[in-house]
């Protein structure tokens, strides 16, 4: 990971250059399980995070995802497993031991301290002199954009503000890792945007290594340098973003992952499935037995639509999406289709009109019918 | 508001000015007659009343020509001799029981809320709370009398049991203090467990995740985030203790001095010709030490709320 | 939290303690009750003693009756002034809600004393006028009707509190607006979607104002009638045991109301009776 330099920001900043001094290191999940009752948060979790890689866990709620977070930070026991910092393990040692930094997702700024007290307070319990500590501080709050207002308190600044206060209060303590737990929900669309490409940022430049939950696949697909898809506490995939969206490993991570059409189709003997009268190769067709009915997964912007008077499909709906265009495709038989196609070309593509689908000429997913 | 609702109701402005004109002064004038009959209560039964308090309290007559005028006599009577014995009584015991039931209740308050399987003890504790917390007065009083006071069911046990004697300890500025503390416990716990609540825990994980220890965490977080309700709920049962008046009557008549049983003295006629009004001067002085400690509990309230906003 | 469990011994140690502490008295005023202290062994005639015990009638029933009139007057005063304040005058609502919380820093001690005053004038000052009978009137000793009034400015805080949390529990501006937006008159808001709305407040109101009353000594006493809590302590100096048993059944009783209030609305009614206590 090769440091990226922030725009503003003095090369010469001391508390980047201790940060950067640090390095990143590595992180390991090893068989990592943790139920509460009968429910399974994390299942015989493996995972490896390189030293400053920011790596981003995905999944849908429940999907341990930030249980397995908060174990690597100390406030959750493990049943069984290892998580191992560094090569050590760090299962014995206490939460505010483990040299790590949090970003929670909302309400984690101390309310009766002002911004640069906040993110001072890791310093304070460590001992640093006032003038130091405060010295230090600012430099963060600088570093995230908030240099004036250091002397706000929490409940006068904005919830992007507030959460960029706590991301500097994380880094001020120098951590080895840095842990975010979906510190983005509670923000504003466009707030949200602005401030993952600034975190993103932060993290190149200062190379540490960084785990980051989200349940917004947008999100994880434009930060991280992987992304670790997780689902009843188990790793489903865990890989770069294209890969993760060009080459899922299983349905789950197809269809939770962008946008996945589901056309049934048949299996056929040679690996093949036939559907909308196109043979295609089945990428993933196991041991299903030829003939079984299955439902072909394609993304939209592989399915082609052309106004075709003898056509099989019947437009539902066309949205409009700027440079791109999403049709809603009919086909009769209840099963409808989503198509992205250029702008330019969706003219004739109105409600109602008929129309031909055909898919790229590539192997397919497949997966069971849903019942 | 009125306007809003008629106007939403009907056409836009341009046409049928007048009558629409007419009927928000009339929703208006009907709104005031609702609420007549509630400022003519309040100001006859305790405006009235209270005007003629302080009104009085500086009006001094002499008892022999009958001669009334104003001046400071009765509130110097009342900061004098028997009468000051008995406020700076009735503030001694008001301290000490805000200061106790503050401290009990804040720990039971606490063991409560952060109790894992809690949610029962929590209801129970709350709701017990909410009664006894108005558990107060003659039953209370008599409920105590009949566990420890000179014929009490405990006295009797300690005095078969272990030879060790009551005697009339109940009856006497600590006794009154046990008792009091009966109802500003629950009254402590019902005020500040939603300042308790109001302890995100996030808090707590990302002091502990900066590096703290428990006792940091309480001395640079949550101690100063919980002081000033602490403070006001303090200044609330100081408030509840310092008005008591029933809680005292029923159980200690005379043997302790308290303000409240002073004014009901006056009231008695257990007074000299003359000072009827230095019984007035007293409930003036009572209503200026809770308006202080109204006032500075209000104050604080107002400074930290903004923090949780 | 974090990796390690402590235990919590305070947490035990403070409960027990305190749990000792309440449950003690409780126990042992039920016990004076029982005891035979005459014959030895347990007795119920403390219990069933109590009706026909000389003054307890008259007492009982004037509180009650007391009581009745101040919920009745509490509430009729108290809805209309906080429907309209919510509703129609906002800007007099700081004003009513200073009102309501004055009653609270003037202590009933001091307040009886403003108030025997007043009523005073009546026989001297006023003799003979409409208003002096007016006051003496209200002291009538069959229905005093100056506590009735009195109790009803003692309840204002609470009657009012409890009201309110009802009215911002289901944010009644909203509900009236819509109701009046689908053409709803007044008076058919104010039956049909205000009062069922409010109506676990307003029994909440009248279940607190109830054990005001029976519970109020201080304004009673010092006015020089005798309701239920001043016959209690006029009888404890002959019949310490009577006494005590009457004293554990309105606590049971008051116990029970507000059991029953915070019942009545599931949580809803429980947080909302915490709330306004």
């Amino acid at each position: 990971m090769s440091a990226v330099p922030i725009e503003g920001v003095a090369a010469t900043s001391e508390a980047v250059a201790a940060l950067r001094e640090r390095g990143g290191v590595e992180v390991e999940f090893r068989g990592l399980h943790r139920s509460f009752g009968d429910v399974h948060a994390l299942d015989g979790l493996d995972l490896k995070v390189e030293p400053g890689e920011l790596i981003a866990l995905l999944g849908p709620s429940g999907c341990g995802k930030t249980t397995a977070l908060r174990v690597l930070a100390g406030f959750e026991v493990p049943d069984a497993g290892e998580v191992l910092v560094d090569g050590v393990d760090v299962l014995g040692v206490s939460a505010n031991r483990r040299d790590m930094g949090m970003v929670f997702q909302a309400y984690s700024l101390f309310p009766h301290l002002t911004a640069v007290d906040n993110v001072a307070f890791g310093l304070r319990v460590r001992g640093r002199a006032a003038a130091a500590r405060r010295a230090r501080a600012q430099e963060l709050l600088e570093l995230v954009g908030l240099g004036e207002h250091g002397r706000r308190y929490p409940h006068q600044l904005s919830g992007g503000q507030q959460q960029r206060v706590a991301l500097a209060r994380a880094l001020a303590v120098e951590p080895r890792v840095l842990l975010l737990d979906e510190p983005l929900s509670a923000l504003d669309a466009k707030v949200r945007v602005q401030l993952r490409e600034e975190i993103r940022r932060l993290q190149l430049e200062l190379g540490i290594t960084t785990v980051f939950v989200t349940h917004d696949q947008e999100e994880a697909l434009s930060l991280a340098d992987r992304v670790g898809v997780l689902r009843s506490g188990r790793l489903e995939q865990c890989a770069a973003p294209d890969e993760l969206y060009t080459r899922p490993a299983t349905a789950f991570v197809a269809e939770f992952v962008g946008t996945m059409n589901r056309i049934p189709g048949e299996l056929h003997a040679d690996g093949l499935v036939s559907v909308l009268g196109q043979k295609l190769a089945a990428l993933d067709a196991g041991d299903r037995q030829p003939g079984v009915g299955v439902d072909v997964l394609v993304r939209p912007e592989v399915v082609e639509v052309t106004a075709d008077a003898e056509g099989t499909g019947r437009v539902i709906t066309r949205t409009f999406h700027g440079a791109m265009t999403r049709v809603r495709v009919g086909l009769g038989t209840g099963t409808e289709v989503l198509a992205d196609l250029p702008s330019v070309d969706a003219g004739e593509l109105s409600p109602g009109a008929t129309v031909a689908l055909r898919l790229a000429d590539r192997g397919v997913l497949v997966a069971d019918p849903l019942s | 508001m009125t306007e809003t609702l008629d106007r939403g109701a009907g056409a836009p402005s341009t046409g049928a000015a007048a009558p629409r004109r007419r009927r928000p002064h009339r929703g208006k004038a009907l709104a005031w007659l609702a609420v007549l009959p509630f400022f003519v209560v309040v100001g006859v039964f305790f405006f009235l009343p209270a005007g003629v308090l302080f009104f009085d309290a500086f009006r001094i007559t002499d008892p022999d020509t009958q001669v009334t005028r104003f001046g400071l006599d009765n509130l110097e009577q009342a900061s004098k001799g028997g009468y000051r014995t008995a406020f700076m009584g009735s503030i001694k015991l008001s301290v000490v029981t805000a200061v106790l039931g503050a401290v009990l209740g804040l720990l039971l308050a606490q063991a409560v809320v952060t109790a894992r399987r809690g949610n029962l003890l929590r209801r129970l504790v709350l709701t017990a709370s909410g009664v006894l917390a108005n558990f107060g007065g003659v039953p209370l009083a008599f409920a105590f009398i009949a566990t420890i006071g000179n014929a009490g069911v405990i006295t009797a046990l300690l005095k078969d049991a272990f030879g060790y004697d009551l005697g009339s300890s109940l009856y006497s500025f600590s006794g009154l203090a046990l008792v009091y503390l009966y109802f500003l416990v629950p009254l402590m716990v019902l005020v500040i467990v939603p300042a308790l609540d109001g302890l995100r825990p996030q808090w707590h994980e990302a002091a502990e995740n900066l590096g703290a220890t428990r006792w940091q965490y309480w001395r640079h977080v949550g101690g100063p985030i919980l002081a000033p309700p602490v403070v006001g709920a303090t200044m609330l049962l100081f408030c509840s203790a310092f008005a008591a008046f029933a809680t005292a009557a029923a159980m200690v008549g005379s043997t302790v001095p308290l303000v409240t049983l002073q004014i009901s003295d006056v009231l008695s006629g257990n007074v000299l010709a003359g000072q009827e009004n230095v019984g007035k001067a007293l409930g003036l002085g009572m209503v200026a030490v809770i308006a202080v400690v109204m006032t500075v509990y209000v104050l604080v309230q107002r400074r930290t709320s903004r923090w949780f906003r | 939290m974090s990796a390690r469990r402590r235990p919590a011994i305070w947490r035990w140690v403070v409960l027990v303690l305190l749990g000792v502490y309440f449950l003690v008295p409780l126990v042992a005023s039920f016990w004076f009750t029982i005891d035979d202290r005459r014959r030895g062994g347990l007795t119920g005639e403390y219990y069933t003693g109590i009706v026909g015990a000389e003054g307890f009638l008259p007492a009982f029933g004037l509180s009650m009756r007391l009581a009745l009139l101040t919920i009745l007057i509490t509430l009729a005063l108290m809805i209309p002034t906080i429907l309209v304040v919510h509703l129609q005058l906002p800007r007099l609502r700081p004003v009513v809600e200073l009102i309501t919380l004055l009653p609270l820093v003037l202590p009933p001690i001091a307040l009886v004393v403003g108030v025997g005053s007043v009523l005073r004038w009546g026989p001297n000052e006023l003799a003979g006028t409409p208003l002096g009978d007016f006051l003496v009137g209200l002291q009538d000793e069959n229905m005093p009707w100056i506590l009735v009034f009195v109790y009803v400015v003692l309840a204002l805080p609470f009657a009012y509190r409890s009201l309110d949390a009802g009215i911002r529990a289901v944010d009644l501006h909203t509900l009236v607006e819509a109701a009046r937006n689908l053409g709803a008159s007044w008076p058919k808001v104010v039956w049909q979607v205000v009062v069922p709305v409010l109506r676990t407040s307003v029994l909440n109101a009248a279940f607190l104002t109830l054990a005001l009353v029976l519970g109020e000594y201080t304004i009673a006493r010092l006015l020089i009638f005798e309701p239920f809590s001043v016959w209690i302590v006029q009888i404890s100096g002959s019949e310490a045991q009577l006494s005590v048993s009457v004293s554990v059944l309105s606590l049971a009783l008051t116990w029970l109301l507000l059991i029953a209030v915070s019942s009545l609305g599931g949580r809803r009614g429980r947080e909302a009776t915490l709330r306004s206590l």
